[in-house]
C-alpha cells in the first residue's frame, strides 16, 4: 500500500510540474560570476507574490551559505531609473504590485511598444558587510514588461504578442564571492547629506545630459533600532544619437591617400542585447534588449572628392537613452557615527527605438564620435577614471603597406577579406575589414543563456544538446527526473532568432596607398556595440608599441 | 522462476521516482517562496542537472540489480538491463572525457538497450495491468525518437507529455506489480 501511495504522489507531481501547476523553470541566465537569474513559469502560490525574489549567498571556498546583505532595488525605466525596494536580510521580495515598480512599469507601457518587442531590466545592488570590509556587487536582471502585466491579470493589447507561457516568478541567486571579488574599506566619515551637483547637465554636440533619476515615490526606509544603510544614487542620463558603428581618417589620409575609396556597412538581423557594464566587475548582464534589423549599406566614399577633410561617418540610432549610475552606500550606527561602504558605477542602456530607426552622418568635430574622441572622454574620465577610449580598446589591425613587391596587405587580428567587385564600369577589388559578428566579437549575447549555465553535468547537456542530437541522454534523464526536461527546453535556442551579423569597412584603394586600419570597441565604456574603424596614414591609432595578434603574427592577406 | 526477487527492484523504482518528485516539489515550491534556502534545495538548472544525475545513478543501480536477479534465476534476457547500464557508464565517461560523437553512439544503444530492458521487464511482469502498463510505456519510449527527429524542436512539447506518460505508466505499472507480488509473499 505504501508503495501505491508513493507512486500516487510521484504521478501526481509529475503531471504538476508538466502543467506549470508547480514552479517550472522556462529560462536561466547567468550574469558572470555574481549570480543566476531563473525564470519560473507557475500557478499562483499562496504566501508567495508573483514578481522579484532577490537571494544573497555568500561564498567562501566552498562553502556556499545564505547571508544577510543590504539589498537594493532599482527599476530602469525608458528615461531614468526608479528606486523600488531595499531591504537587509538574505532574501528581498519585491512584487509586480509594488508602487515603485508599478511607476516604472507605467512608464515602459506608455511608450505603446507591444511587450513582446523589447526586454528591460531591474539593477539591483548587494552590499555585504563583514567586520571593516564591504563588498558592492551590481547586477542587471532582464525581464519583459509583460510578464508583470501577464502575472497581475492586466490585460491590454500590447500583452497580446506575448508567448504562451510568461514567468510568473524572477529569482534572483546573487553571490558574493569573497575570495575573488575585492573588498572595499570601510571608513568613518561624517555625513554632510547633500548631493554634489556633476555640473555636467545639459547639451553636448547634439545630446542631452540629464538627472535620470526618476522623482517617482520613495521606497520605505529601513530604519532598525540600533542602525540605518544608507543607499545614495545619483544617474547621469544621455539622451541622443547612439552610434553604431563609425569610420575615421586623420589628416594624414587626406594627405596621402588620394582617390582612396570605403564604405560601412552593418547587416544584423535578431535579438540584440546592450549590457551594462561597470567599473569595478566588467559585464553585468543585459540591460536591454530589442529585435533589431539593419542591413545597412553606406555610399562609397571618395578622399579627395567627398571628403576632404579629417572626419568621421557614422550610423546610429537617434533618440536612444543610456545612463551612468554612481552608486555609494553609507552605514549609519546609533550614536557610533557614519561609515562609508564603498561606490560602484555601474553604465547601462535604458531605451533604443525598435526596428530601423537609424541614420547615417557626416561628424567633423561636432557630432557623437567627436563626443566619444573627445566629450565622453573628459565624462568618463570623471565618472570611471579612465578614458572611454585608448590603445587598450583596440581591437584588431590591418594594414596596406606599398612595397618594391607591391601592394600588401596585412592584418593582425582580421578577419579581412577580399571580393571582386564592379564600381563605375571597372572592375576592383574590394577588401573587407569585417568584425566576425557583434554578438561573437564582442561578447555582447555573454550574459544570454546556454552556454553558462550550471556545474559540470550542465555543461555535458549542454555538450550534448548543442550537437543537436541529445535525444538519448536528455531522454534517458527525463525516464528518471522529469525535471531535466525543464532543462531540455531551456536549451533549445528560440527559434525565431536568426542572427546573422556583419560589419564591415570596404576598401578600395590606389596603387602607392599607405593605409592603417585600427578598429576600436568603445562597447565596455558604455555597454553599447559600439566600435570604429580608424584610418590612419602613417601608424596604428594611439601609436602603439605592441600588438597582441591572433597566433600571435601578422597575416598576409594579399 | 522466482520473480519474488523483482520485488525490490519494483520497490526501489516507485521509491527513487518518489525521491526526485518529492525533491521536485519542495525545491521548486520553496525556492519562489519568501524565505531562506540553503543553496543545495534551490530549483535552478545546474541544481536539476545534478538531482537528475544522481537519479540516473540510483536507477543503474536498479537496472543492474533487476540483470543480475534475472541472470541468476537462469533467465538470459537479464544480460540486456546489464548491457544497457554497461553502455551509459562508459557513454557518459566519453562524455565527460569530451568525446561527443563516440559518446553518442554508445548513448544510441544505451538507448535501443533501455526499450529493451522495458520489454524484458513487460516478459516477467506476473500481473496483467502491469504488464500492459509496461507494455505501452516501451511502445511510447521506442516512438519518442523517430517522432523527435522527424519533427525536430518543434515537437518538443509532444515529446514532453509522451515522455511523462511513459514515465507515469511506469510508475504506476512497478507500484501495482511491487503491491502484488508483496500480497504474494
Amino acid at each position: 500500500m505504501v508503495v501505491l501511495a508513493l507512486a500516487i504522489v510521484s504521478v501526481v507531481v509529475l503531471v504538476a510540474n508538466s502543467i506549470y501547476a508547480v514552479p517550472s523553470p522556462i529560462s536561466s541566465v547567468r550574469i558572470g560570476g555574481f549570480g543566476e537569474v531563473d525564470y519560473y513559469a507557475s500557478q499562483p502560490i499562496l504566501n508567495a507574490p508573483p514578481g522579484l525574489l532577490v537571494r544573497v549567498y555568500l561564498i567562501n571556498g566552498s562553502s556556499v551559505k545564505p547571508v544577510n546583505a543590504f539589498i537594493d532595488v532599482y527599476a530602469n525605466a525608458p528615461n531614468g531609473i526608479v528606486h523600488v525596494a531595499m531591504g537587509y536580510s538574505s532574501i528581498l521580495i519585491v512584487p509586480f504590485n509594488s508602487t515603485n515598480w508599478l511607476y516604472a512599469l507605467g512608464k515602459w507601457a506608455s511608450l505603446g511598444i507591444p511587450f513582446s518587442g523589447y526586454n528591460t531590466s531591474m539593477l539591483v545592488f548587494i552590499t555585504y558587510m563583514h567586520g571593516n570590509e564591504s563588498w558592492i556587487v551590481p547586477l542587471l536582471i532582464p525581464y519583459n514588461v509583460g510578464w508583470a502585466y501577464r502575472a497581475l491579470g492586466k490585460s491590454t493589447p500590447l500583452t497580446a504578442t506575448l508567448s504562451a507561457a510568461t514567468p510568473r516568478y524572477i529569482v534572483v541567486n546573487a553571490y558574493i564571492n569573497v575570495n575573488e571579488l575585492r573588498p572595499n574599506k570601510v571608513v568613518p566619515v561624517r555625513l554632510n547629506g547633500t548631493v554634489t551637483d556633476p555640473q555636467v547637465f545639459g547639451t553636448y554636440n547634439g545630446y542631452t545630459v540629464y538627472n535620470c533619476s526618476l522623482s517617482g515615490p520613495e521606497p520605505p526606509s529601513i530604519y532598525t533600532t540600533s542602525y540605518v544603510f544608507q543607499p545614495t544614487s545619483t544617474c547621469l542620463g544621455f539622451n541622443g544619437s547612439l552610434p553604431i558603428a563609425w569610420a575615421t581618417w586623420s589628416n594624414g589620409v587626406i594627405q596621402s591617400d588620394q582617390g582612396l575609396q570605403f564604405e560601412l556597412n552593418i547587416y544584423f538581423s535578431g535579438t540584440i542585447n546592450w549590457d551594462a557594464m561597470s567599473t569595478d566587475y566588467g559585464d553585468l548582464g543585459t540591460s536591454y534588449s530589442a529585435n533589431e534589423n539593419w542591413i545597412l549599406s553606406s555610399p562609397t566614399y571618395t578622399i579627395g572628392s567627398q571628403i576632404t577633410q579629417p572626419g568621421s561617418v557614422y550610423w546610429y540610432y537617434g533618440g536612444a537613452t543610456w545612463a551612468i549610475v554612481n552608486y555609494t552606500v553609507w552605514y549609519v550606527e546609533g550614536t557610533m557615527g557614519a561609515y562609508y561602504m564603498g561606490t560602484t558605477t555601474v553604465s547601462e542602456v535604458l531605451y533604443v527605438p525598435p526596428n530601423d530607426a537609424y541614420g547615417n552622418a557626416y561628424d567633423y568635430g561636432n557630432g557623437p564620435i567627436s563626443m566619444f574622441y573627445n566629450g565622453s572622454i573628459t565624462l568618463s574620465e570623471q565618472y570611471f577614471g579612465y578614458p572611454a577610449l585608448n590603445a587598450s580598446t583596440v581591437v584588431d589591425y590591418a594594414a596596406f603597406e606599398y612595397t618594391p613587391y607591391g601592394e600588401e596587405l596585412w592584418e593582425c587580428n582580421g578577419p579581412v577579406g577580399n571580393t571582386s567587385t564592379v564600381f563605375g564600369g571597372v572592375q576592383y577589388t574590394l577588401y573587407t575589414v569585417t568584425l566576425g559578428g557583434v554578438n561573437t566579437a564582442y561578447g555582447l549575447s555573454s550574459a544570454e543563456l546556454g552556454t553558462e549555465l550550471g556545474g559540470l553535468a550542465f555543461d555535458v547537456l549542454v555538450e550534448v544538446a548543442t550537437e543537436g542530437e541529445a535525444t538519448p541522454l536528455i531522454e534517458f534523464l527525463n525516464n528518471v527526473g522529469s525535471a531535466i526536461f525543464d532543462i531540455a527546453g531551456l536549451l533549445i535556442p528560440p527559434s525565431t532568432s536568426t542572427t546573422v551579423t556583419e560589419t564591415s569597412l570596404g576598401i578600395n584603394f590606389t596603387t602607392g596607398t599607405n593605409l592603417y586600419i585600427s578598429v576600436i570597441n568603445a562597447s565596455a565604456v558604455y555597454g553599447l556595440p559600439t566600435f570604429g574603424f580608424i584610418l590612419n596614414a602613417t601608424n596604428y591609432y594611439g601609436i602603439p608599441s605592441s600588438f597582441t595578434c591572433k597566433y600571435n603574427q601578422w597575416v598576409q592577406i594579399g | 522462476m522466482n520473480v519474488k526477487s523483482l520485488f525490490w527492484f519494483y520497490v526501489g523504482f516507485v521509491f527513487a521516482s518518489f525521491a526526485s518528485s518529492l525533491w521536485l516539489l519542495l525545491s521548486s515550491v520553496l525556492t519562489v517562496m519568501p524565505m531562506p534556502l540553503p543553496y543545495w534545495l534551490l530549483y535552478t538548472p545546474g541544481n536539476i542537472a545534478t538531482a537528475g544525475i544522481i537519479v540516473t545513478a540510483l536507477m543503474l543501480a536498479l537496472y543492474t540489480y533487476l540483470g543480475i536477479a534475472l541472470v541468476l534465476n537462469k533467465m538470459n534476457r537479464g544480460f540486456i538491463p546489464i548491457t544497457m547500464v554497461i553502455a551509459f557508464t562508459i557513454g557518459i565517461t566519453l562524455l565527460l572525457v569530451r568525446q561527443a560523437i563516440p559518446a553518442l553512439v554508445i548513448l544510441v544503444i544505451a538507448y535501443v538497450m533501455l526499450i529493451g530492458t522495458y520489454i524484458v521487464i513487460t516478459s516477467v511482469t506476473t500481473s496483467r495491468t502491469s504488464k500492459a502498463l509496461w507494455g505501452v510505456a516501451t511502445i511510447i519510449l521506442a516512438l519518442i525518437p523517430p517522432i523527435l527527429i522527424g519533427g525536430g524542436l518543434a515537437v518538443i512539447n509532444y515529446i514532453r507529455y509522451m515522455a511523462i506518460t511513459e514515465q507515469t505508466m511506469a510508475i504506476t505499472a512497478s507500484a501495482v506489480e511491487a503491491w502484488r507480488l508483496g500480497v504474494e509473499q
